[in-house]
C-alpha cells in the first residue's frame, strides 16, 4: 500500500495581522506517486494550501504531516524533500544570474550549510537541465529568458534538489499557448518516468495535464469537492464555481 | 598638492584599500536585497553613535557600531517583512538621526574634539590609526570569510528570497547577516569617508559592476575592485585639491558609475543579443 506523503488535519492557515483564516477545515490525502490538481477561482485559498504544506506559512490549528513528519516541527528537513514552484514570479531583464546558477541554487538546502558544491551536485544540476531540454541554455542570463523557457529553468531548479514531492503554483500562467503545451508535456514526462508526487494549482480548467488523475476543489478557502479528474471536470457544480471563468 | 612622505600616508592607503573592499562587497548583496533605504538609515545612525561617542569622550567606532546595530535590529524585522515602506524609513530615520547628530556634536567638549566631530561629518585622512587598521582588516577576513564559506545560500537569496526558504535555506540568517556586516562596514568607514557620504560607496561600485555583468560571481569580484579603485583615486585627488576625503572618493565613484551607464553593454539597444553572449563567458 502506498503511504500518505500529505496528510492534513483539520487544518486552518491564517496570514500575520489578519483575523479571517484563509484556508481552514482543510482535511487531505495525497499519496506518494500521484499526480493532483488543486483549482479553484481566484482568491480560494490554492497558494496558502500549497505554503501551508511546504511549512512557508503555518498553520493556525489542526495537525499537518509531509513525509510522515509533522510541518511545523520539521519545516527545514521536509523543504529539502519538495522542489516548489512560485506564481507569476516576474524576473528583472537585467538580473544578474545565470540559468545553471539558479538551477544550481535549487540545490542550496540539499547540499546543507558548510558544504561546497561537488562535481556530483553538479552532474544533477546538468541531468535536470537536459531533463527540461535547456542544457544549452546554460550560460544565458535568467532575465533574457522567454517565459515558457523561463519557467523550465524554475521546473529544472526544483527538480536539482531531486524532490519526493513538486509543488507547483500555476505553472502555466502568463504562457502562451505553445509553451502551456510545453510544459504540460514536460510534467506528464516527468511523473511517468519519475514517479515524483506532484500537487500543481491551477485556476485554469483547460490546463489540467494529461497524467494528473485527481482534481481537489478548492473555493473560499475549503475543499468542496475531491475526486477523479474525470467525474470533476464532468460535474455541474465546477459550473457554477468557475461561472465559465476557468473554461474557455 | 600636500607634501608628505609616503610612510605617513601608507596606513591611509591600506585603510582606503580597506573601505573600499569592505563597503562594496556588501554593496552587492544591499543592492540586490533592495536595502539601500535601511542602509542609508544606518549609515547615519553610525553618524549619530560617532558623535554621541565623541560627546560622552569614549571611542566613537564602538558608539557609532551600536547605533547602527541597533537601528538594524530595530528597523530590520520591519522591513523584512514590509511592513515599513522604504521611503518612510528614509524620511523618519534619516531625519531623526542627522538631528540628534548635530546635537551630540554641539556638546563635544573642547576646540579639538570639535575637529573631530567635523572630520566624522566628511571623513579625513589622517583620522584613521592603528586599532581602526586592525578593526578594517578583521572585518574584511570575516567578509570574505562569509561569502566564501556560503556563498551558495548567499545567491540563492540574492534571487529570491521565497524560493531560496522553500528549498531549506534559512534567509533570515542571511537577511540579518547582511545587515550585520553592513553596519560593521559602515561604521569602520566613517573615520575615513564621513557619516554624510559613506553610504555612496555602498551603493556606487556595485551599481557601476551592475551595469556590465549578468553574472553574480563576476559583479562580486568587479564590486570590490571598483570600490577600492575609486577609494585610492579619491584619496590621490584629496591629496591633490585639499578636497575632503569622503567628497574625493564619492565624486570618484559616482564618476564611474555615470560612465558605466553609458557605455554599459546590457542598455545599449539593437545589439543585446551580442553583448548577452559576450557575457556569458
Amino acid at each position: 500500500m502506498l503511504q500518505d506523503i500529505i496528510d492534513l488535519r483539520r487544518i486552518e492557515t491564517i496570514y500575520e495581522g489578519e483575523k479571517i483564516p484563509v484556508i481552514y477545515d482543510i482535511n487531505l490525502k495525497i499519496k506518494s506517486g500521484e499526480f493532483v490538481a488543486i483549482i479553484g477561482p481566484n482568491g480560494a485559498g490554492k497558494t496558502t494550501l500549497l505554503e501551508t504544506i511546504n511549512g512557508l506559512l503555518d498553520y493556525i490549528s489542526g495537525e499537518g504531516f509531509v513525509f510522515r513528519k509533522e510541518i511545523k516541527k520539521n519545516k527545514s528537513q521536509i523543504r529539502k524533500e519538495i522542489g516548489y514552484l512560485i506564481q507569476n514570479f516576474e524576473i528583472d531583464p537585467l538580473a544578474p544570474f545565470l540559468c545553471k546558477d539558479i538551477v544550481m541554487s535549487g540545490r542550496t538546502g540539499k547540499i546543507g550549510t558548510f558544504r561546497f558544491t561537488t562535481k556530483k551536485d553538479w552532474d544533477k544540476i546538468w541531468y535536470s537541465m537536459g531533463l527540461v531540454g535547456m542544457i544549452d541554455f546554460a550560460n544565458r542570463p535568467i532575465g533574457k529568458l522567454s517565459g515558457g523557457e523561463f519557467q523550465k529553468i524554475l521546473i529544472a531548479r526544483a527538480l536539482a534538489q531531486q524532490p519526493r514531492l513538486l509543488l507547483l503554483d500555476e505553472p502555466f500562467s502568463n504562457l502562451d499557448y505553445a509553451s502551456k503545451i510545453q510544459i504540460e508535456t514536460l510534467l506528464n514526462r516527468i511523473h511517468e518516468k519519475y514517479k515524483i508526487t506532484i500537487v500543481m494549482v491551477s485556476h485554469d480548467l483547460n490546463f489540467v495535464p494529461v497524467g494528473c488523475n485527481r482534481i481537489i476543489v478548492m473555493d473560499k478557502g475549503r475543499i468542496i469537492m475531491d475526486d477523479k479528474k474525470e467525474k470533476i471536470l464532468h460535474s455541474n457544480k465546477i459550473n457554477d464555481i468557475f461561472k465559465n471563468g476557468g473554461r474557455k | 598638492m600636500i607634501e608628505l612622505p609616503l610612510l605617513f600616508l601608507i596606513p591611509s592607503i591600506i585603510a582606503a584599500v580597506l573601505v573600499g573592499f569592505v563597503c562594496s562587497t556588501m554593496g552587492t548583496f544591499v543592492v540586490r536585497l533592495n536595502l539601500s533605504s535601511i542602509g542609508y538609515a544606518m549609515s547615519h545612525a553610525a553618524f549619530a553613535g560617532a558623535a554621541f561617542g565623541l560627546m560622552i569622550t569614549i571611542d566613537s567606532t564602538i558608539t557609532a557600531l551600536f547605533f547602527a546595530f541597533g537601528t538594524a535590529l530595530i528597523i530590520g524585522p520591519l522591513a523584512e517583512k514590509a511592513r515599513l515602506q522604504s521611503n518612510i524609513i528614509i524620511g523618519f530615520l534619516f531625519s531623526i538621526m542627522i538631528a540628534l547628530a548635530f546635537i551630540f556634536l554641539n556638546y563635544v567638549p573642547g576646540e579639538a574634539a570639535k575637529g573631530s566631530a567635523l572630520r566624522i561629518l566628511w571623513g579625513s585622512l589622517f583620522s584613521v590609526d592603528y586599532n581602526d587598521l586592525l578593526l578594517l582588516l578583521f572585518l574584511s577576513f570575516l567578509i570574505l570569510a562569509f561569502v566564501f564559506v556560503f556563498y551558495k545560500e548567499l545567491l540563492s537569496v540574492m534571487f529570491n528570497r521565497k524560493l531560496a526558504e522553500s528549498s531549506g535555506v534559512n534567509t533570515r540568517l542571511f537577511f540579518f547577516a547582511v545587515l550585520f556586516f553592513t553596519g560593521f562596514a559602515v561604521s569602520l568607514s566613517l573615520k575615513l569617508v564621513g557619516g554624510l557620504l559613506v553610504f555612496a560607496l555602498i551603493i556606487n561600485p556595485t551599481s557601476s559592476a551592475y551595469q556590465f555583468f549578468y553574472d553574480f560571481k563576476k559583479i562580486m569580484i568587479f564590486s570590490p575592485i571598483i570600490g577600492i579603485i575609486s577609494c585610492l583615486v579619491g584619496f590621490y585627488l584629496s591629496l591633490l585639491t585639499d578636497f575632503p576625503i569622503g567628497a574625493s572618493i564619492v565624486i570618484v565613484s559616482a564618476i564611474f558609475f555615470a560612465i558605466a551607464i553609458i557605455v554599459s553593454p546590457k542598455r545599449k539597444k539593437g545589439n543585446g543579443k551580442r553583448n548577452i553572449l559576450k557575457n556569458q563567458i
